[in-house]
């Protein structure tokens, strides 16, 4: 199936946005202002569905007119439109999004032609997929790993790289033991927040490298973004 | 697009989801996690609501959606200079699509075609997808010394945490933002 690329899911959605001419701030830009004011990051909506690799959302005002000799056509509703990446199935996905993030969901959604809201999580399931329009052709790079098992891997990575610098130069009993310390702690350290900048990655032993090559006097790393 | 011509590419890309050696191209350019194309027919227009006005279209659309590492320039020159043959191939049926080389002309054309995203979110901000790859040899190798290790003398722990150096000492580089040149 087009919408699914090994684990990962594709999903489109084009939700049509009310009109309303007497409103004192027309649908499309009152989606628009709530999506401006959304958190980023790690504080996002989509944190909380913990599943999404990937989501954006966009307003289509109209289709595109290229010029001549093109039919110039104009659309009679704008599009919300919603692409997410996620692991797992659509249905699970959808439910997560009406129980886990119901405010924001309703804050967005409640411009649309036809939302039911959240508080029946079926009615929201359906009406999402009675918006969805299938992937013609998908395409995921990493297609067999969840949000977790990246963010985990990224982990280990940035924690190896650093294991490694710590250990240089260690008697073969000491780093025999220096390892099995280092991922029993590895295995005991929770999953990575996701959508944190920085933490999925090396952070750490970056800032020691560039250290490295840099004097500080008061022994102070830098963070990773300075 | 004509509404003919989206068989075309519908059934360019039912080749391209079978023969996978045609997506080699895309798979080692490295920077791009998820990209999809959808096509949307011009009577196809998600209508979840009687009370909407029908939309009477003469076009069927192409959407393309990409996430990618970089920057909007660093994407398109790449596109430009590596997929051309295939990104013509897809958009050729497309209204005035003016060919992906010369780059300039195909610039002005995306971005007169393109929407701007309104909200965006990633759950790994900084990690590109050759980080995301390296991040998970990493992982794979870490998980397998874990293993051998079990039982293993220090001086043949030692061997065996010395192949595994070498096996990920290329997987091991920097994530966070990337150097910008344009």
């Amino acid at each position: 199936m087009a919408n699914q690329s090994g684990n990962v899911y594709g999903l489109t959605i084009l939700s049509p946005i009310l009109q309303d001419t007497k409103a004192e701030t027309s649908h499309n830009c009152a989606i628009r202002i709530k999506l401006a004011g959304l958190p980023r990051g790690e504080s996002s909506p989509f944190a909380k569905v913990s599943s999404t690799h990937m989501a954006r959302l966009v307003v289509m005002d109209d289709v595109v007119y290229v010029g001549m000799p093109s039919c110039e056509e104009h659309l009679k509703s704008q599009y919300l439109v919603f692409e997410t990446n996620f692991d797992g199935d659509l249905e699970t996905y959808l439910a997560r999004m009406a129980r886990e993030i119901p405010a924001e969901v309703d804050a967005v959604w409640q411009h649309c032609w036809g939302y039911p809201g959240v508080s029946e999580v079926s009615a929201f399931v359906a009406y999402m997929k009675k918006c969805q329009v299938p992937t013609t052709f998908y395409f995921a790079d990493v297609n067999n790993k969840t949000v977790e098992q990246t963010l985990r891997a990224l982990q280990a990575q940035a924690a190896v790289a650093e294991f490694i610098e710590r250990n240089q130069g260690r008697t073969t009993t000491e780093l025999q033991k220096s390892f099995a310390d280092f991922v029993q702690k590895l295995h005991n350290t929770p999953p990575p927040v996701p959508g944190r900048p920085g933490k999925g990655g090396p952070p750490r032993i970056a800032t020691k490298m560039r250290w490295a090559t840099r004097s500080y006097s008061n022994g102070e790393v830098p963070t990773p973004n300075e | 697009m004509k509404w003919w011509k989206t068989w075309i590419v519908r059934l360019f890309f039912l080749v391209l989801g079978a023969i996978k050696p045609l997506q080699r191209d895309l798979v080692q350019l490295s920077f791009i996690h998820f990209a999809r194309w959808v096509i949307v027919k011009r009577n196809a227009f998600p209508h979840p609501a009687q009370e909407q006005p029908v939309e009477e279209l003469k076009y069927d659309y192409l959407l393309f959606f990409s996430n990618f590492n970089g920057t909007w320039n660093q994407y398109i020159d790449a596109f430009s200079a590596v997929l051309s043959r295939g990104l013509n191939f897809i958009w050729r049926w497309s209204e005035k699509f003016p060919g992906s080389v010369p780059v300039t002309p195909f610039k002005q054309y995306i971005a007169r075609c393109q929407f701007d995203t309104d909200y965006y979110y990633t759950a790994y901000p900084y990690a590109t997808t050759n980080d995301v790859k390296a991040a998970h040899r990493v992982q794979a190798a870490l998980e397998a010394l874990e293993k051998q290790s079990v039982g293993m003398s220090p001086e043949e722990f030692a061997s065996a945490y010395l192949r595994f150096l070498v096996t990920v000492q290329c997987d091991l580089g920097e994530t966070g933002r990337a150097p910008v040149g344009t």
